[in-house]
């Protein structure tokens, strides 16, 4: 017996090489590979991504994996079932929502965005994947430019695309809405801004938005400038 | 025993507009100016009471949002705390309102300052369906606690009872652990003061440089370096600013002893007073609304006041009555001429300066009161800022700067000291700068608009127009010119209520009285400088000298030098010379209104004048008046030039 094919033995598949695998069909799908013998191009993917050491581990991992029902296998095809094609859209989603909240809302450079996103896409809980998804305002698309599979929150939201998370600015005069964050140009501001109550956490009534902005935080009204309320993150409540 | 130890110190602390003027007037009998907006108070004032048998000093000081002071009127406060003895502290607050006195109460648990607490407006509380659990209250926070309405009077007799059974707060804070490793380092290296180290510790973490100027009265220049060094490697630490976290490590705090202390209920909103509300910030119905105000304010003083009681004080009152029988009487007391013209001749004090003050000017400036105290009691200033804060962002300032400029209209030399409320240096310059030069006081406005009612209304847009610009232009230079920063529009409104007559009533007849006290004896002097110039012929020859400006460039008979003479004692009595010179018929409606152009941009008042050099410096001061007088002029003759280039009559 060869290293390789030892190694292809005594490999045991894990529920992060269940994910990997899923999403490198998924993506040898995307990209439109011929489905009939895809099962040699996603070998090579799996291999090509570092996630197991050599093409007899790969084919090894995948005929683990026909065990669980992901995927049926006919000669050199593979299709995922409905059930692997739920949990490789969801791997898909939350990595790509991984992606662009960390290298377009966080400006972290591609490099880090990746192997972070890889190692995000494994943990995120589905709460916490759609309220990713709503905090960047459901993107439908991945920094790269590729579809990020839709969510529940999408759909719910799908009447008004409208981020949970925004700039007071953009939100309606009448409504409730919880400050997230403030990310203000100077520090004075938001020293001034705390010594009146209005941190993150608080809970504002946006009254009107011109000449100038008048929010009700608790029994205090505020009139802000409109450059600082868009300086404050709210959600809508 | 001497004098002062008999008497206690009792101070009022507590965020703005929660009643302590009101506590303070209850308490010791005197009043201070109470309204409905944030920083009425700016200054200490001081009053004596007698509470349970004991005497006591009262000292109601400028609200405050936080002891780290962001403002001049936050720091006189702060200092008091820092650098005064007192005996006892009374936390004035705002019941509906606990969350933002409660960053006040852990401040002051913080200094190690023993205090008690008057929870006032219960009545608002009640009726925002606040409901306040005091003994939960008084537990957390480990301090007495009284439940007040002081405007009327109730819980007040309790809170005398109280007054002296202060304690120190239990309420405390850990924050973060750098924070915390911080403050102990700071600590060490700070002197013994009259509050913890810990406060000071956190006040100089929070980026306080108020505290600059008492750290380097109290320790060597190294020690502050190395302060210095642990605050900027603590924010190094931080994303936000330290003082930030701080805030936002209280309010948590706070939040929690809220939530256990208060319980609201379904809010009933009272209907008009919301909808007034509403009304006068609205971005289209606020414009008319704001008209319709001025056209009431314009009914009441200038139609009534400057009309119809001035006709009458001056026709009947001083025309028919005083001024008749005065003559009689120095008539037989005086038998020498010259001493008489002292007090009935021409420029007499009796015909002269006691005609101008009460009969002219006092029924103006007592309407204007009446008007300005009903618009400062309802709340509706604070709204009007939102409503201009666009026009003065133009000038580098902000809306906020509505209030003291508002307030010049009352009284300038007042609204100078008002100016502490505006944040940056630059815009409390600029501020001072146009009260001194364009905006008329109650007294000079009611002549101005009693004179211009007897033109063409034109002659009233003229005037107007001229004024805004003149204040836009040089304010809009001024915030060129004048280094430093415009500060942030954040202005806290106060709910509308509706004026207690009462509080208007106290609040006119002591700025009457003030008025009386303050304009008389300058109008006197004036007047007997008028006389003794007049005596020794000096008069003539200055009406000549200044014949080329005024008569020459401005277009004005010779007399009105006069006007413009004592005006440089107070504006107002210029412009009642000028009021008596168009009655008299000498002057024609193009004159009258760059008469009134020029004695509106005229020097500010001998008071004015003084504040500012208080509040800003010799310097400062007397750069202004170097630019207003000739600017003045400079403006009336550049009008009388326009007019006459295009004909304007205003017939």
């Amino acid at each position: 017996m060869t290293p390789a094919e030892k190694k292809a033995e005594e490999f045991v598949i894990t529920e992060e090489i269940i994910d990997e695998l899923l999403e490198c069909i998924w993506l040898t799908e995307e990209r439109g590979s011929d489905m009939k013998d895809n099962r040699s191009a996603i070998c090579s993917l799996v291999v090509e991504e570092d996630l197991v050491e050599n093409p007899l581990v790969a084919e090894a991992a995948l005929k683990q994996v026909l065990k669980f029902d992901y995927i049926s296998m006919q000669g050199e095809s593979v299709t995922l079932s409905n059930s692997g094609r739920e949990r490789a859209k969801n791997i898909i989603r939350r990595k790509r929502l991984a992606e662009k909240l960390l290298e377009e809302v966080l400006a972290v450079g591609p490099v880090e965005t990746r192997t972070t996103a890889c190692r995000i896409e494994h943990v995120l809980s589905p709460e916490v994947t759609d309220s990713v998804c709503s905090f960047l305002g459901h993107p439908p698309t991945c920094p790269h430019g590729k579809p990020i599979p839709p969510g529940n929150c999408c759909k719910k939201l799908a009447h008004h695309m409208r981020p949970l998370v925004m700039p007071m600015t953009d939100l309606e005069p009448g409504r409730r809405a919880r400050i997230v964050f403030i990310a203000p140009r100077d520090h004075g501001r938001m020293d001034r801004l705390s010594t009146l109550g209005i941190v993150p956490g608080t809970e504002i009534l946006l009254h009107q938005k011109k000449p100038a902005f008048v929010i009700r935080a608790g029994e205090t009204e505020l009139a802000l400038d409109t450059d600082i309320a868009g300086e404050i993150y709210v959600k809508a409540l | 025993m001497t004098a002062a130890q008999k008497y206690k110190k009792l101070l009022l602390i507590g965020n703005p507009n929660v009643g302590k003027s009101v506590i303070f007037g209850d308490l010791t009998g005197k009043y201070v100016t109470v309204s409905n907006y944030p920083g009425t108070t700016v200054e200490v004032s001081n009053g004596n009471a007698v509470i349970k048998g004991e005497q006591f000093v009262v000292v109601d000081t400028p609200g405050v949002n936080s002891l780290l002071p962001m403002s001049e009127d936050e720091q006189v406060t702060r200092d008091i705390l820092l650098k005064e003895d007192f005996d006892h502290v009374l936390q004035v607050s705002d019941t509906k309102n606990l969350r933002r006195s409660l960053l006040i109460t852990l401040q002051l648990s913080e200094m190690g300052i023993p205090f008690l607490m008057a929870l006032n407006m219960a009545d608002e509380a009640k009726d925002a369906g606040v409901e306040t659990d005091f003994d939960a209250l008084k537990d957390k926070t480990g301090v007495e606690t009284i439940s007040t309405v002081a405007t009327r009077r109730k819980g007040m007799n309790k809170l005398r009872d109280a007054i002296t059974k202060t304690r120190q707060s239990r309420l405390s804070i850990k924050y973060a652990p750098r924070i915390e490793y911080a403050v102990s380092k700071i600590e060490a290296l700070l002197p013994d003061a009259k509050i913890t180290k810990r406060s000071l510790a956190l006040m100089l973490l929070g980026g306080d440089t108020s505290l600059k100027g008492w750290l380097h009265g109290n320790v060597e220049a190294d020690v502050i370096d190395g302060i210095e060094t642990i605050v900027k490697d603590t924010q190094r630490g931080f994303s936000e600013s330290v003082g930030y976290v701080i805030n936002r490590e209280r309010l948590a705090v706070v939040d929690s002893v809220v939530k256990a202390c208060q319980k609201k209920v379904e809010r009933t909103d009272s209907g008009i007073r919301q909808w007034l509300g509403n009304a006068t910030m609205h971005p289209v119905w606020g414009i008319p609304f704001l008209l319709f105000v001025l056209y009431l304010i314009y009914q009441f003083v200038g139609v009534l006041g400057a009309g119809t009681m001035v006709n009458f004080m001056e026709r009947v009152v001083f025309g028919r009555l005083i001024n008749p029988y005065a003559v009689k009487f120095f008539e037989t007391v005086l038998p020498i001429a010259f001493l008489r013209e002292i007090f009935i001749g021409p420029y007499g004090i009796v015909t002269m300066a006691l005609t101008y003050a009460i009969a002219i000017v006092l029924p103006i400036t007592g309407t204007f009161f009446i008007a300005f105290g009903m618009l400062e009691d309802s709340g509706y200033l604070p709204r009007l800022s939102i409503m201009l804060n666009r026009m003065f962002k133009m000038i580098g300032l902000n809306g906020k700067a509505v209030l003291p400029m508002v307030l010049g209209l009352g009284c300038c030399t007042m609204a100078t000291l008002t100016t502490r409320i505006m944040e940056t240096k630059k815009e409390r310059v600029i501020v001072t700068l146009l009260l001194a030069l364009g905006i008329p006081c109650s007294a000079q406005l009611g002549v101005i608009m009693g004179m211009l009612s007897g033109i063409s209304p034109t002659g009233t847009l003229i005037w107007a127009s001229v004024i805004v610009l003149t204040i836009l232009l040089v304010g809009y230079l001024a915030s060129m010119i004048i280094p430093g920063e415009a500060s942030d529009f954040i202005l806290e409104l106060p709910p509308i209520r509706f004026p207690k007559l009462k509080n208007i009533g106290l609040k006119t007849v002591g700025r009457i009285e003030w008025y009386l006290k303050e304009a008389v004896p300058l109008f006197i002097l004036g007047t007997l400088v008028l006389f003794a110039a007049d005596k020794m012929r000096l008069l003539g020859l200055i009406e000549k000298a200044a014949s080329p400006l005024v008569v020459g460039l401005m277009g004005l008979p010779e007399k009105a030098t006069e006007a413009f003479l004592i005006g440089f004692l107070r504006r107002d009595y210029g412009a009642a010379g000028l009021f008596a010179m168009q009655k008299q018929g000498l002057l024609t409606p193009v004159q009258v209104v760059v008469a009134l152009v020029t004695i509106t941009l005229f020097v500010p008042c001998i008071a004015q004048f003084f504040v500012t050099i208080k509040e800003r410096g010799l310097k400062v001061a007397l750069a202004m008046i170097a630019f207003i007088f000739p600017f003045a002029v400079l403006v009336g003759a550049a009008l009388n030039f326009g007019l006459n280039f295009f004909g304007v009559t205003l017939k």
